[in-house]
């Protein structure tokens, strides 16, 4: 009975063993795709010019949603449903590079969707999160039943976008824990690349001020994105990226920015105190540059999301 | 034996009522989030400085952040309910002291900063005298101005 039972042991040993000689090959692709699961260390991608805790350290509030999702509503623009990502492109992302570039991607779109209090579609947009974050392997911080209930009352907006946004902060803080930088990484740069496609969209409309001003002042952010990526070149999607923010990093070498010393000021404001920051900086930018620029962005974005 | 399985219980046990007892992270938050008041939530920094560590300092945590110009924000902090001392915010521009919740010898519990320069700027925490604590933070923004508001 033993003996047979070993026998028998030894056979489906065998014969997995050799299926998966056989699959190996096939599975290589599959791999390189879902290396972005595992830690940089293990994918042979472990930083080298910056240290984990740099890259955590940089990266942590590079874009805030809610930061360009305020300033795109204070121009007085209608809302747009057409400039967003379509949550029913999510099924096209079937690797962890384009999964992680466009949780990014739809974390942006739901802060300029909460700005505008469009509690009607916010769940489609918070399901496509969710289930962009299961594919990377972080979907545990998106409490999406609790999302959805905040969701369904408007006045709960505000909540469920300190919730989202709370959430996208814990995962980023995980994967950083986990050296999975890389992906943390991605998630930054979907976002950051969606915040200044959907400014851009808004600046071509109405050539406001404010967001040309905070346009020009990614100069100083597409360096640090790119010194970031920079350290995951050898995979050759990220290459991809790279490149594009190389390209984008020599048009933004057109914009002036000048900086302005003064006097800090210390104002008193409901009991609290307030600094004004002495150093203050101007941007200039000529509408070619502009233009060139937003050409770029738009680029980069339809390779991010297609 | 059941005696000391009783008292590895008991010791477990001790340890982690101490340890959740002296900084309840999830409750820090809470109250730093009730207190950021109308602002928008943009980010939390986690402070949990220990002695042992640094051999018998607590030192610092340093989280970097980008602020936008044009941009009020508030930097508000709650201490940890065991903390002998109140916590050190400093923000920082690379190694220039921006603003500090310290001022005439009293710590507060918040303070605002208006960005006049997009960049990155460090926010730094620590314990007077290199005692040990726990702490939670919350960044929000207040404020954007527009062309012509507020000197911009």
């Amino acid at each position: 009975m033993i003996r047979n039972l070993i026998f028998a042991l030894l056979i489906l040993t065998g014969a997995g063993f050799l299926s998966s000689c056989a699959g190996n090959s096939e599975n290589k692709n599959a791999e390189q795709e879902d290396e972005l699961a595992l830690p940089d260390s293990l994918t042979g991608e472990a930083p080298l010019k910056l240290s984990e805790e740099i890259i955590g350290d940089v990266i942590q509030n590079i874009s805030s949603p809610v930061e360009m999702a305020n300033l795109i509503k204070s121009t007085g623009v209608d809302f747009s449903q057409q400039i967003l990502n379509n949550p029913e492109n999510i099924s096209n992302y079937s690797t962890s590079f384009k999964r992680a570039l466009n949780l990014g991607v739809f974390s942006a779109g739901l802060g300029y969707i909460n700005s505008y209090d469009k509690s009607n579609i916010v769940v489609s947009y918070l399901l496509a999160v969710k289930n962009l974050a299961d594919g990377i392997r972080v979907g545990q911080f998106f409490d999406f039943e609790s999302l959805k209930r905040m969701a369904s009352n408007s006045s709960n907006l505000d909540s469920l976008m300190q919730m989202s946004v709370s959430s996208f902060n814990q995962m980023d803080s995980y994967l950083r824990q986990q050296n999975r930088s890389n992906v943390s990484a991605l998630v930054i740069t979907g976002a950051w690349v969606e915040g200044l496609y959907i400014a851009s969209s808004v600046i071509e409309k109405t050539n406001d001020e404010e967001l040309i001003n905070r346009l020009g002042e990614q100069k100083e952010i597409v360096d640090i994105l790119y010194i970031i990526l920079q350290n995951y070149e050898q995979n050759s999607s990220f290459k991809m990226l790279i490149d594009h923010l190389s390209e984008l990093k020599t048009l933004y070498k057109e914009v002036k920015i000048t900086k302005e010393v003064g006097e800090p000021k210390t104002i008193e404001q409901d009991g609290m105190l307030i600094i004004v920051q002495a150093e203050a900086s101007h941007v200039e930018i000529s509408p070619e540059t502009l233009g060139t620029i937003i050409e770029k962005i738009k680029e980069i974005r339809a390779d991010v999301v297609e | 034996m059941r005696k000391l399985i009783f008292t590895l219980l008991l010791l477990v046990g001790v340890g982690f009522s101490g340890a959740y007892a002296q900084c309840n992270h999830e409750a820090l938050l809470k109250d730093a989030l009730t207190q950021m008041g109308d602002g928008q939530y943009i980010k939390d920094f986690i402070v949990d400085l220990k002695n042992e560590k640094n051999g018998g300092e607590s030192g610092t945590v340093k989280y970097s952040v980008i602020l936008n110009s044009r941009s009020q924000y508030k930097f508000n902090v709650v201490n940890g309910a065991g903390n002998s001392e109140k916590v050190h915010m400093q923000l920082y521009d690379g190694d220039k002291l921006l603003v500090s919740n310290k001022a005439q010898g009293k710590m507060y519990s918040a303070f605002g900063f208006v960005c006049r320069s997009t960049k990155v700027y460090s926010l730094v925490f620590s314990f007077p005298e290199g005692s040990e604590g726990c702490a939670r933070a919350v960044l929000s923004l207040q404020r954007q101005f527009a062309a012509g508001e507020g000197g911009f």
